[in-house]
């Protein structure tokens, strides 16, 4: 290979390599963090939030106009707006809830192993409900049992602090809990000191994302309590046969409605609540895919620019070499060559530069390091784009007619 | 000179029209990711209440429990009902208002109108002089309502045109809560952003949403009405059950401002917040070290990082990509310069300085830069709809205005001077003798 001519000929026109060299680095370093924030991104928005079949599933708030003033009114207003969703055709399933997952507002409490306990042992994510949520929602039970009929705690905010005797935990909150033993039987308590409350696990699901669907292990801890708690608001988790959701949704809205003294507040498909609360995070996606393929067009713009005007300077020096022998594909490998040289001293570069961004990115932006196999993709599509780039110009020049190093310029 | 050397600028865009395009498509796509990025983190960042935000001070106290105690820990970002009597009781600072979320069934009687749902606050009288809100009709309550605990309501604009239509509704009445209010007022469009009277809502976040009505803060109190928006009690819940329990306890829900005289009032305001909480100790109350916060306007945005990590990320990137544009604009200029070496040669042979050269050079490298910025505005129009079709916060931080209009263009002229730099003084470098002999 003819390396050193083309490593004397690059040393003697600097500018250009360096500026070309420049722009790879610079992208090698954008493009290798965009790609890593992309993924991550994805990742996050990709995982189970536990309830089977999500399409299936939707919210229900009902509120009252004015307030039934006593225990009796409340629980009867509950009982009968279940009744009337229950008796819709292709519902499945009715819970009432105080929140579901990715709805993105609910409750949040610390539970401790014991009440004697500096600080609580873990946050949670707090479920209340009457019904078997773990039925409605599709949850799967790894250990224990569902809750039964006995284990139902009537709850009035207004006499009692109490929210419960009885939980089922998710596995990640178990597992933080009692690393090492099974929780099931176990009694934990909500909060520290005197007002700490006992709770009894009888059954642990496999995953339940909390209401916030938090990043890392915080976003599945979360508690099913069974209680049914007096008050006159109130939301519905209901699922309904596959297909049937759209119409049971219009359906139920109106069958609520047509009660006088109640309105409905919200009714949402569990898939918006997905999409919603994901928003931001689509939305810094597609604002990186963009900067990224529009990064990797500038870069080969800017390759396929220079090749060209240095094959034009070049072309007597061309028709000269060809005239003196070389085949064309020794003048599309010397152009190709001297591309792949100036992208390695790029990519070179812009390895350090990827990890001197990312550093950056860690420390101001709380982002997390780069894992290495983006930097090799990254300077893979380098590599990549500057040989296509350069092949253009690289292949024009090859056709130069050894004639033009007989005429003058 | 200068109208000469720019009609050439312009006249030259036509020479390597395929070299020209690439740098000023290259520039303006640059451009564009930088503007419409930009944009959204200076609305983001805004000063809301311009003139006053360094005299509008949020109070913060930590009343949390002593364990789990640790040094440096930051105090509430809201406080109790007790503390909120206390401090609109204390007389400090010019004005002072606590506020706190509502959610309602507005009843309008009207048969075509089923009850509504609206979000509001409910903030004492001050709070509409504070912040500068813009009544349509009638004023805010008097600070007799505020004590006689009085069913009246400021409605926003919409909502009164919702129930009433485009009539001044001041003395009618409503029915919420079971109860007949009298309207006393209506407040004309008014969206600050961010909403920094209430960053810590339940209904919208710190940009988007908007408060349909206004009720006397001890009147909300008075019908029990719960607090839309974070309640925190520090792990330690209230001891009593119900809405007495509820006032009583060491739970934070309200938000407090006060309204200084100036910025200095700053820390003679933090002072009395200290004299304060020592005060409440001696009730045995605040069992950790005193620990207070004063904080205006953008100091408290900051606290809350209304500005999104997202934001800056995506800004961060934007101006890396249009580095990169700037390097390869470099490279274009110096190829297109580079070939017109025999044109600098005569010039300079027929007496041209390189001052001269320089000049010209620079202006044709600034007209690139501008007509890349007439097409980086668009693409940035482009740009900041896409984004707008991201979310509805989205949607009201993607507006450009004039400052932005102008900022874009000037970014992409400096861009395009600063690359025709280095191409431009290797022009000037051109030795007219050795120019002319290649010819």
């Amino acid at each position: 290979m003819e390396i050193r001519p083309i490593l004397s000929s690059l040393l003697r026109n600097k500018t250009g390599a360096l500026l070309i060299a420049a722009q790879v680095a610079l992208s090698l370093a954008i493009v290798a963090n965009a790609l890593y924030i992309i993924r991550d991104r994805l990742a996050l928005t990709a995982r189970p939030s536990g309830v089977a079949e999500e399409s299936n599933l939707f919210r229900i708030g009902i509120a009252p106009l004015k307030d039934p003033e006593t225990p009796e009114g409340e629980l009867a207003m509950q009982q009968r707006n279940a009744e009337i969703l229950r008796a819709l055709p292709g519902v499945t399933s009715v819970a009432w809830t105080n929140q579901t997952p990715l709805s993105q507002s609910g409750w949040n409490m610390g539970i401790a192993l014991k009440p004697s306990q500096e600080e609580t042992t873990s946050n949670s994510a707090m479920y209340f409900g009457p019904d078997s949520i773990v039925k409605t929602f599709g949850l799967k039970l790894v250990e224990g049992r569902d809750f039964t009929n006995a284990d139902i705690m009537e709850v009035d905010p207004d006499k009692t602090q109490t929210m419960g005797r009885t939980a089922i935990m998710s596995q990640a909150l178990a597992k933080k809990l009692y690393p090492n033993q099974s929780i099931v039987g176990k009694t934990l308590y909500i909060g520290i000191g005197a007002d700490a409350q006992p709770i009894e696990v009888v059954g642990v699901v496999e995953r339940l994302q909390t209401p916030w669907a938090n990043v890392g292990e915080r976003g599945e801890l979360s508690t099913i309590l069974a209680s049914r708690r007096v008050q006159g608001y109130s939301m519905f988790a209901v699922r309904t046969e596959p297909g049937q959701r759209d119409r049971v949704m219009k359906e139920a809205e109106a069958a609520v409605t047509k009660t006088p003294g109640q309105m409905v507040i919200e009714n949402k498909t569990m898939d918006d609540d997905r999409f919603d609360i994901y928003r931001n995070d689509r939305a810094i996606s597609w604002m990186l895919i963009a900067v990224t393929v529009l990064l990797l067009l500038v870069t080969a713009s800017g390759i396929v620019g220079m090749a060209t005007l240095w094959v034009n300077q070049r072309r007597k020096q061309i028709g000269v070499r060809r005239a003196l022998g070389a085949r064309q594909i020794d003048v599309l490998r010397y152009f190709i060559t001297e591309n792949f040289i100036i992208t390695t001293g790029g990519v070179v570069a812009g390895l350090l530069l990827a990890l001197a961004l990312n550093q950056l990115l860690v420390s101001q932006l709380e982002l997390t390091k780069l894992p290495i196999g983006y930097l090799a993709v990254g300077s893979l599509a380098l590599w990549l784009i500057g040989v296509l780039a350069v092949y253009g110009p690289a292949w024009r020049a090859s056709n130069i007619s050894p004639a033009i190093a007989t005429r003058s310029a | 000179m200068f109208r000469y050397y720019f009609q050439l600028g312009i006249r030259s865009l036509r020479r390597n029209p395929m070299l020209t395009a690439l740098m000023v498509v290259t520039l303006a796509v640059g451009v564009a990711a930088s503007m419409a990025t930009f944009t959204v983190l200076y609305t983001m960042s805004g000063d809301p209440i311009p003139g006053k935000s360094d005299r509008l001070f949020v109070p913060r106290l930590d009343n949390a429990p002593i364990t789990g105690y640790a040094e440096g820990d930051e105090p509430s970002d809201q406080m109790t009902y007790i503390d909120a009597n206390n401090l609109l009781a204390s007389g400090q600072g010019v004005r002072r208002t606590a506020v706190y979320g509502i959610t309602t069934a507005i009843e309008s009687g009207r048969p075509d109108l089923p009850p509504f749902l609206v979000q509001g606050v409910a903030p004492t009288r001050d709070f509409f002089e504070m912040f500068e809100v813009p009544f349509l009709y009638g004023s805010a309550w008097s600070a007799d309502d505020d004590t006689a605990r009085k069913d009246v309501v400021v409605l926003s604009r919409e909502t009164s045109e919702k129930v009433f239509g485009k009539i001044n509704p001041v003395g009618k009445r409503i029915r919420m809560e079971d109860a007949e209010w009298q309207i006393v007022g209506v407040i004309d469009t008014w969206n600050p952003l961010p909403r920094y009277y209430r960053l810590i809502n339940g209904n919208g976040g710190s940009f988007t949403g908007a408060d349909q009505l206004f009720i006397p803060f001890q009147t909300a109190v008075r019908h029990e009405m719960g607090n839309s928006g974070n309640n925190n009690c520090n792990g330690a819940g209230p001891t009593e059950p119900g809405w007495q329990g509820w006032i009583k306890s060491e739970c934070d829900w309200i938000q407090f401002w006060f309204e200084g005289k100036s910025a200095a009032d700053q820390p003679r305001l933090k002072e009395f917040l200290g004299a304060y909480v020592t005060e409440q100790k001696k009730l045995g109350r605040y069992p950790r070290p005193v620990n207070v916060r004063m904080e205006n306007v953008m100091e408290w945005m900051q606290h809350l990082g209304v500005v999104s990590a997202d934001a800056k990320l995506s800004t961060w990137l934007a101006f890396g990509f249009l580095l990169v544009c700037l390097v390869n604009t470099v490279g274009l200029l110096l190829a297109k310069f580079s070939a017109r070496a025999g044109e600098v040669g005569v010039r300079r042979a027929l007496g041209a300085t390189k001052s001269e050269i320089f000049h010209q050079y620079l202006i044709e490298a600034a007209v690139v830069g501008l007509v890349g910025g007439l097409l980086g505005l668009l693409l940035s129009f482009g740009g900041l709809w896409l984004i707008s079709l991201q979310s509805d916060e989205m949607a009201t931080l993607a507006k450009m205005d004039w400052a932005m209009l102008a900022m874009t263009l000037s970014l992409s002229l400096a861009a395009s001077i600063l690359a025709g730099l280095l191409p431009t003084w290797r022009a000037c470098q051109v030795t007219p003798a050795l120019q002319l002999k290649t010819q």
